[in-house]
């Protein structure tokens, strides 16, 4: 998006709508030109030319690099959303449910010019801290990746509970994810775990979710108290010592797989957003370039004509 | 039907039996359909019983009991015993325990 705006810029230029005869004074500076300059100089807007083709080349080439990283990973992703169902399917998603410490995990990518996925993530994040401010009530913030990590160090730096980046460096598994999410229970209190990422839906889609994962307690507490998680004590709970530490053992896991589909949807979400980005500053670099051809070929016609006129009238004044 | 490794021991699972949640532990899972028998080796997961003859299966790592190599099971089992037997700390010992629990549950489900 940075190089989108970068090409809009530089473009400004050009694209006023001023007769050509302008041309030269908006293309060569005051001092390059002293008054009374016939020739144009066009090496100004080839040198423009050049670096923005340049440009496209390299923007053809990152949409190239996160489609075929796209196709890797968008089938894992999907597949992973059979890991949560079926905790949703028994504990359902209550969003709504009010505890005092609240943890938002956000999911974001280390990388940029991959479109709005890291803002909005980030804006979930804000508005949902913003909800759930109260007395005696606290919020966390668990961040993975670099460009959430940029955003929220700016208001919430005290609320940073954890930081973690670097998650893509290899592949993504569950492995990895679960270690992640191990270091997440261990060292952070929480009730709630909301975890916020972008969901894939399709290149171009991506909807901003929100899971949440109850602790133990607070599922025992809204077991006991009805509601949608009322079913829960409909069911026979077997191994185990107690109910407790198989609801423990339960929320764990459910962690677990809810991080490794956020992390695996929102890897994907970046490639997707970052493969439609880069399309449409391509698209733009090609735009640009056509405008400047344009341009040159006008310029250049203009001092053609301006000389062959210049020697006609020269010819016909020593005729007469 | 599809026959469970809980934790509390092996159990078979028909339409229309009572809701439950139950722990998994390293075993095969076996789903019939009609004659047909379908034998899966699990890690561990979770099993979820629910009341409108739905069960869902939460497995970290499963795979089809015919594509697991017997001699690399044999290979870990006695790697993770003497392991055990010469782990110091606590948490080395568990981690011993756990392989040495995979592999011969692994075993036992490739030789029974």
């Amino acid at each position: 998006m940075a190089m989108a705006a970068a090409f809009r810029r530089e473009g400004r230029r050009f694209v006023s709508p001023q007769p050509i005869t302008d041309v030269r004074s908006s293309l060569i500076p005051e001092d390059h030109a002293p008054l009374g300059v016939r020739s144009i100089s066009t090496q100004v807007v080839r040198n423009r030319m050049k670096s923005v083709k340049n440009i496209q080349k390299i923007t053809k080439a990152m949409k190239m690099v996160a489609a075929s990283k796209l196709r890797l990973i968008q089938t894992r992703a999907e597949n992973s959303r059979g890991l949560w169902q079926p905790f949703t399917a028994l504990l359902g998603d209550s969003p709504s449910v009010d505890v005092k410490k609240n943890v938002i995990v956000t999911v974001s990518s280390d990388k940029g010019l991959c479109g709005g996925i890291n803002s909005t993530a980030v804006k979930i994040s804000r508005a949902f801290n913003k909800l759930t401010l109260g007395p005696e009530k606290e919020t966390k913030y668990v961040i993975l990746g670099e460009k959430a990590k940029a955003q929220l160090i700016r208001d919430s730096k005290k609320n940073i509970a954890i930081c973690m980046t670097e998650l893509q460096r290899n592949p993504l598994n569950y492995t990895q994810v679960s270690v992640l999410a191990d270091d997440v229970l261990k060292n952070v209190e929480y009730d709630a775990l909301r975890i916020v990422f972008n969901k894939f839906q399709s290149v171009v889609s991506f909807l901003p979710t929100m899971a949440t994962v109850l602790s133990p307690e607070v599922v025992e507490r809204e077991a006991e108290s009805g509601g949608r998680l009322g079913d829960l004590d409909s069911y026979e709970i077997e191994g185990g010592e107690t109910k407790g530490e198989i609801l423990q053992n339960l929320a764990e896991f459910q962690f677990s797989c809810v991080l490794f589909n956020a992390v695996m949807e929102s890897a994907c979400s970046e490639q997707g957003a970052r493969m439609s980005a880069m399309d449409s500053s391509s698209r733009n670099a090609g735009d640009m370039l056509d405008r400047l051809t344009l341009t040159y070929n006008r310029t250049r016609q203009a001092s053609i004509t301006t000389e062959l006129t210049e020697i006609i009238s020269g010819a016909a004044a020593l005729e007469g | 039907m599809v026959i469970i490794p809980a934790s509390t021991g092996q159990m078979g699972v028909l339409p229309g039996h009572v809701s439950a949640i139950t722990e998994l532990k390293p075993g095969v899972l076996s789903v019939h359909e009609g004659n047909e028998v379908k034998k899966y080796f699990v890690s561990s997961g979770f099993a979820f019983i629910h009341a409108n003859s739905i069960a869902d299966i939460v497995a970290v790592e499963a795979a089809p009991l015919d594509q697991i190599d017997s001699s690399l099971v044999q290979k870990g089992l006695a790697e993770f015993t003497q392991k055990l037997s010469s782990a110091s700390t606590d948490l080395e010992k568990a981690e011993a325990q756990i392989g040495v629990d995979v592999h011969s549950a692994l075993n036992a489900a490739l030789t029974g």
